[in-house]
């Protein structure tokens, strides 16, 4: 009698678990096709006039902005409805003291994205949040309040702005030390470093879903004289 | 109970996406129903002694 | 160096010795990953130690690449030990695995040689073709990319033939689709594009399809062969419970891709996929053990009531890591990884040691315990030792190996809680917040654990290499 029962069982049939397994990876599968293809459209590059309809708006059109928001004023502000900070794109401002057209644009965030793997930014650095925990992370490192105007960057580059700041900084970051632990000299040429900015700039443009979170706290307490510093 | 819809582009996943889980619970039970099948059908094939 | 692990006693099985070539250049980047991990555990104590010579992203790529290619390796090596075994056949086009394990390994020494004394190039294609591709996990260059696809396919293609040729068990079966799409996987990982999110979306197909859903599987197949071999168990049992873990790994593993895609640029609605799909992944592999073993023992008692011998555990030291394999990929893949995986949590703990906690002990617990273990059945083969019984060395090996890693996971634990809570909810992530919360002393004392932990692994591994070169001569000898 337990004999008839432990055949009849099909929790331990081996075919009732090899068609499960079967069809929930199949189906699984398709799934994840689907989403990679919704995915797709949605973080794929916006364009140019996405760009000028989202700076009238304030606000984001598309998650991952097209090269020219370099042209851009960007902001990172808290969404009441989202319950996350997003990114806002503001008025046009001069990057490298010019603006730059479509072509000129995507070459340079081409050269900044290609110098950012060639120079292995990755192994100290996290990009987007996923890389090293050597050094700070880069998502948002072009709204960071130290490279700003009154940071401490511009002052030690000797520098007017941000992306100048930058720019400095990447070509030679062993002769100006900001804490113990330093970047090193990677050889990064001027045009390269232009393109890192430009690269940062644009990383900081995409919409992480509040990523990093608090963001905005750092900036809060740089304005108001907090520096946290030891 | 259903949330304003949040992403930035609207797509059928988004629609989905109503408030806590309910995007997650529907892809599981659209996964595990028919497994519910597959037991029965396999439960028939024992039963017929195969 | 290793040669004295003998590859001339497997009663003429060409597969076999091929598995040994491989497992000896396995241990051999194995030791390569450790001590590049120490440099890195160094550097974050005394940021001078080797600045602008050997920098910490030199070290950290190698550390991170040896890992990957030590187990690549240790995982080809052991399908061709266990293929003759399962297929009942001898491997076909043993010289073609061959020559690709010669043509892999020249690949292998020019990319570490270039990775080390090249290691950046100019921001141009060329660099990303000849010298590093600059993605994490995945930096090989691309003519070496499609060196690998090329060892791939012919290592793939052995197999394929083999298993239509042989009888095709269900553990062979499985193992079968899940190479492919392993294999398959690595092509998602090589193009290059100027958008960011959209790098990162395909460079996670390869990452996280490899390590949470085809790697794990092919774990779940080793283990079932392994526990098949050691301690007779049933194959019934094994091989329901091995498509119990395809079901439930490539369920949960493929759609738990979605915990990657949080904050990446990529939509909102990953964060449900992602959280809840991701969850359930390991829970079978400990199943599996703990019916094989309680079988095992209700077998052995019904033999001893009867006054028979019943069976005997054949090979003590890989039966050790076996174990260790079951919790470890629980412990390691599941509880650490389930710690972090809400999106609610994620947001603060994403980009923090959390995540290299969760890291070291995943990799550990999942992958090098099984492959440690194939390594001591292949010590086992070589010398045809009949029952092979744990040595002082092999139980100090796994002790401080294991005792070493889980040291490491805690103290990294530690430091990331730490800058979840500093860095990210108390300050705000900023530049100078992330200093602040690297300058507190709980997180550098919990990197003074972890590089203490560091040695303390390193010693397991010397009694490691030490247990694997002897163990063999010495237990041939005591049965002789």
């Amino acid at each position: 009698m337990a004999n008839e029962n432990e055949k009849l069982s099909v929790w331990t049939s081996i075919s009732f678990w090899r068609r499960s397994a079967a069809w929930v990876t199949g189906f699984a599968v398709i799934l994840l096709i689907w989403l990679t293809f919704n995915t797709m459209g949605q973080i794929s590059m916006g364009t140019d006039a996405d760009l000028k309809k989202a700076a009238q708006e304030h606000r984001v059109v598309s998650r991952v902005p097209g090269p020219t928001v370099i042209n851009y004023h960007i902001d990172y502000k808290m969404s009441k409805k989202r319950g996350h900070e997003v990114p806002v794109i503001g008025a046009k401002e001069p990057f490298f003291g010019k603006e730059w057209s479509e072509k000129e644009a995507a070459a340079l965030l081409h050269l900044g994205k290609l110098t950012s793997q060639a120079k292995n930014c990755m192994n100290c650095h996290t990009l987007l949040g996923n890389g090293a925990y050597y050094a700070p992370d880069l998502t948002k490192a072009w709204l960071d309040p130290a490279w700003q105007k009154g940071g401490p960057m511009q002052a030690m580059t000797n520098t007017n702005t941000t992306e100048e700041a930058m720019a400095k900084f990447l070509q030679n970051p062993s002769q100006y030390p900001t804490h113990a632990r330093m970047m090193p000299n990677l050889g990064i040429t001027e045009e390269e470093a232009k393109g890192l900015v430009a690269f940062l700039k644009h990383m900081s443009s995409i919409d992480t879903n509040g990523f990093p979170r608090n963001f905005s706290k750092t900036v809060e307490q740089f304005k108001t004289g907090g520096t946290n510093a030891h | 109970m259903f949330e304003q819809f949040t992403d930035v582009v609207p797509s059928f996943f988004g629609y989905l996406n109503q408030g806590p889980l309910t995007l997650t619970i529907f892809l599981h039970t659209v996964i595990i129903l028919p497994m519910i099948w597959i037991y029965f059908d396999e439960k028939k094939k024992l039963k017929n002694g195969k | 160096m290793l040669t004295s692990i003998k590859t001339n006693e497997f009663a003429g099985s060409e597969s076999k010795k091929l598995a040994m070539m491989y497992f000896r250049v396995a241990i051999i980047l194995f030791g390569a990953q450790l001590l590049m991990g120490l440099i890195a555990a160094i550097q974050f104590l005394a940021p001078n130690f080797l600045f602008e010579v050997f920098d910490f992203s030199v070290a950290r790529m190698v550390h991170i690449n040896a890992l990957v290619v030590w187990m690549l390796y240790a995982m080809i090596g052991s399908v061709y030990y266990l293929l003759p075994d399962e297929a009942g056949v001898e491997t076909v086009g043993i010289g073609l695995g061959k020559l690709a394990f010669w043509v892999l390994t020249a690949a292998v020494a020019v990319v570490v040689l270039v990775y080390i004394f090249i290691q950046v190039g100019p921001g141009k294609e060329s660099t990303i073709w000849l010298i590093n591709e600059g993605r994490e996990y995945i930096e090989a260059p691309r003519w070496a990319d499609i060196g690998i696809v090329v060892v791939v396919l012919i290592f793939y293609w052995n197999v394929f033939a083999t298993y239509m040729k042989g009888q095709k068990t269900g553990i062979l079966t499985v193992l079968v689709a899940d190479l492919l799409a392993l294999a398959g996987l690595y092509l998602a990982g090589m193009f290059f594009t100027d958008n960011i999110s959209m790098d990162q979306y395909w460079w996670w197909w390869v990452i996280h399809l490899w390590v949470e859903a085809t790697w794990e599987v092919f774990v779940g197949a080793l283990a079932a062969y392994g526990l098949v071999k050691i301690i007779n168990a049933k194959r019934e049992i094994v091989e329901m419970w091995l498509w119990i873990e395809v079901l439930m790994l490539f369920g949960s593993g493929i759609l738990g891709l979605g915990h990657h895609y949080f904050w990446i640029g990529t939509p909102e609605y990953w964060w449900e996929i992602g959280a809840l799909f991701s969850a359930l992944e390991p829970v079978p592999l400990v199943a599996m053990f703990v019916h094989v073993l309680y079988d095992w023992g209700k077998e052995q008692g019904i033999a001893k009531a009867e006054g028979k011998p019943g069976s005997v555990m054949k090979n003590g030291p890989a039966m050790a890591w076996i174990v260790t394999n079951a919790f470890g990929n629980f412990l390691g893949a599941g509880i650490w990884g389930f710690f972090h995986t809400l999106p609610q949590v994620n947001i603060y703990t994403h980009g923090t040691q959390f995540t290299a906690a969760h890291g070291h002990l995943a990799f550990f617990g999942a992958y090098a315990t099984i492959l440690i273990g194939m390594m001591y059945l292949g010590v086992q083969g070589a010398y045809g030792i009949e029952r092979m019984k744990a040595t002082f060395k092999s139980k100090m090996a796994i002790f401080l190996i294991t005792f070493g890693v889980i040291g490491m996971t805690i103290a990294l634990t530690i430091a990331g809680y730490e800058q979840v809570l500093v860095e990210r909810a108390e300050l705000g992530a900023g530049w100078n917040a992330f200093f602040v919360a690297q300058d507190l002393p709980w997180y550098v004392q919990a990197q003074i654990w972890r590089t203490i932990m560091g040695v303390v692994t390193f010693v397991g591994f010397i009694y490691l290499v030490w247990d694997l070169l002897t163990i063999g001569k010495k237990e041939a000898k005591a049965a002789a």
